[in-house]
């Protein structure tokens, strides 16, 4: 149910996105940022989900907490001319994969459970027989 | 289950948010594919020469609205006395010829664009461009068949209006213009459209792959000339 609801609102998301009306070439590197941490409290809210340790109030404020600080730190390193939205880019990649490698770690297991489930079964079957 | 609910409403409206995020990025990085540049430096310079063609387009305005109250201000002077009517009416017509008022008419809207054939594949790759000699062939053309009044991409060319190449772009009347070209011209429709003539300078530059249409229209309008005219060296000779 919730990958169903997550894939409807990704188009119904695209649909709107592409009617709206572009912004200023200025602020398209926040926006990029801000796509970036959007992405990943997504895996991380996957994650935590498949963890059973979802949490809204960590969910939400991770959220806002880490966009606003992404783009207050590339507005910094505009001001210093230091290029340092590079090390958001880092931190979030990074925690996308990490989050991304507990979601296939859950799924690798069930199923290789199952499989060994399957071949268990029909062992004892055979015995039984 | 609600919590379950509550979660999957979060999340959607997470991805709902971050897609739509990804789709506006997606257009606005093809529609500025022509010069990417990631220094913020030039963004910056971009949006500084945006604000300042803004501040020109309203001074502009403000002076057209100015013009419009001396207009009215003229009307209302000379309304009962016919001698200073006629001088008026000198004026707006020295105004029509020289280029200081808009006009309209019947002619000939001529696009004239570089050729989109890939500049490798042929041997010379400045035939496929739009040269300033040619726009100048072609005013010269329409000069030649009795345009009265001709424009270039919403520029009026009037007496001391130079063409001139500028690397990649021509400037007329000193405005940077770049391809396509649209020339306006004003005149005897059947004439001008003679340009297209076997052998004339349009079937030349269509030999050379630029891209040129030339149609007849009965509503043209060609804007006035928006600089200022210095003469100062002329004086009347009795």
């Amino acid at each position: 149910m919730i990958i169903l609801t997550m894939i409807i609102a990704s188009v119904l998301g695209a649909i709107i996105g592409l009617n709206a009306p572009m912004i200023s070439y200025t602020y398209s590197s926040y926006l990029a940022i801000a796509i970036l941490a959007a992405l990943d409290t997504v895996f991380g809210g996957i994650a935590s989900v498949i963890n059973k340790k979802f949490d809204m109030k960590i969910f939400i404020s991770g959220f806002f907490g880490n966009a606003i600080l992404a783009i207050l730190l590339t507005v910094l390193g505009e001001k210093l001319n230091v290029d340092i939205y590079l090390a958001a880019i880092v931190v979030f990649v990074w925690r996308m994969f990490l989050n991304l490698g507990i979601v296939r770690r859950y799924y690798v297991e069930k199923w290789s459970e199952k499989i060994k489930n399957r071949y268990k079964d029909a062992e004892t079957k055979d015995t039984k027989e | 289950m609600t919590n379950k609910k509550m979660i999957s409403f979060v999340l959607g409206m997470m991805c709902f948010a971050l897609t739509i995020g990804i789709c506006i990025q997606i257009k606005t990085v093809n529609n500025n594919n022509s010069t990417i540049s990631q220094s913020y430096e030039e963004s910056n310079l971009k949006a500084e020469v945006l604000k300042y063609k803004e501040k020109y387009d309203n001074l502009l305005k403000e002076t057209e609205k100015i013009d419009e109250k001396l207009k009215e201000k003229i009307e209302k002077a000379t309304e009962n006395n016919s001698e200073l009517e006629e001088a008026n009416n000198q004026i707006t017509q020295g105004n029509k010829i020289i280029g200081l008022s808009e006009v309209k008419g019947a002619g000939v809207i001529i696009n004239i664009s570089d050729s989109e054939i890939d500049a490798n594949s042929v041997l010379n790759s400045n035939d496929l461009l739009v040269h300033d000699k040619d726009i100048l062939n072609i005013v010269n053309e329409l000069k030649n068949a009795g345009a009265e009044a001709i424009s270039i991409n919403e520029q009026r060319l009037i007496l001391t209006t130079p063409i001139i190449c500028g690397g990649n772009i021509i400037n007329i009347n000193g405005e940077r213009i770049g391809s396509p070209f649209t020339i306006k011209a004003i005149g005897l429709p059947e004439t001008l459209a003679n340009l297209s003539r076997p052998g004339g300078y349009v079937s030349t530059l269509q030999e050379r792959k630029v891209q040129v249409s030339l149609k007849k229209s009965n509503d043209i309008t060609i804007p006035k000339y928006t600089g200022v005219l210095n003469f100062k060296y002329l004086s009347n000779v009795k």
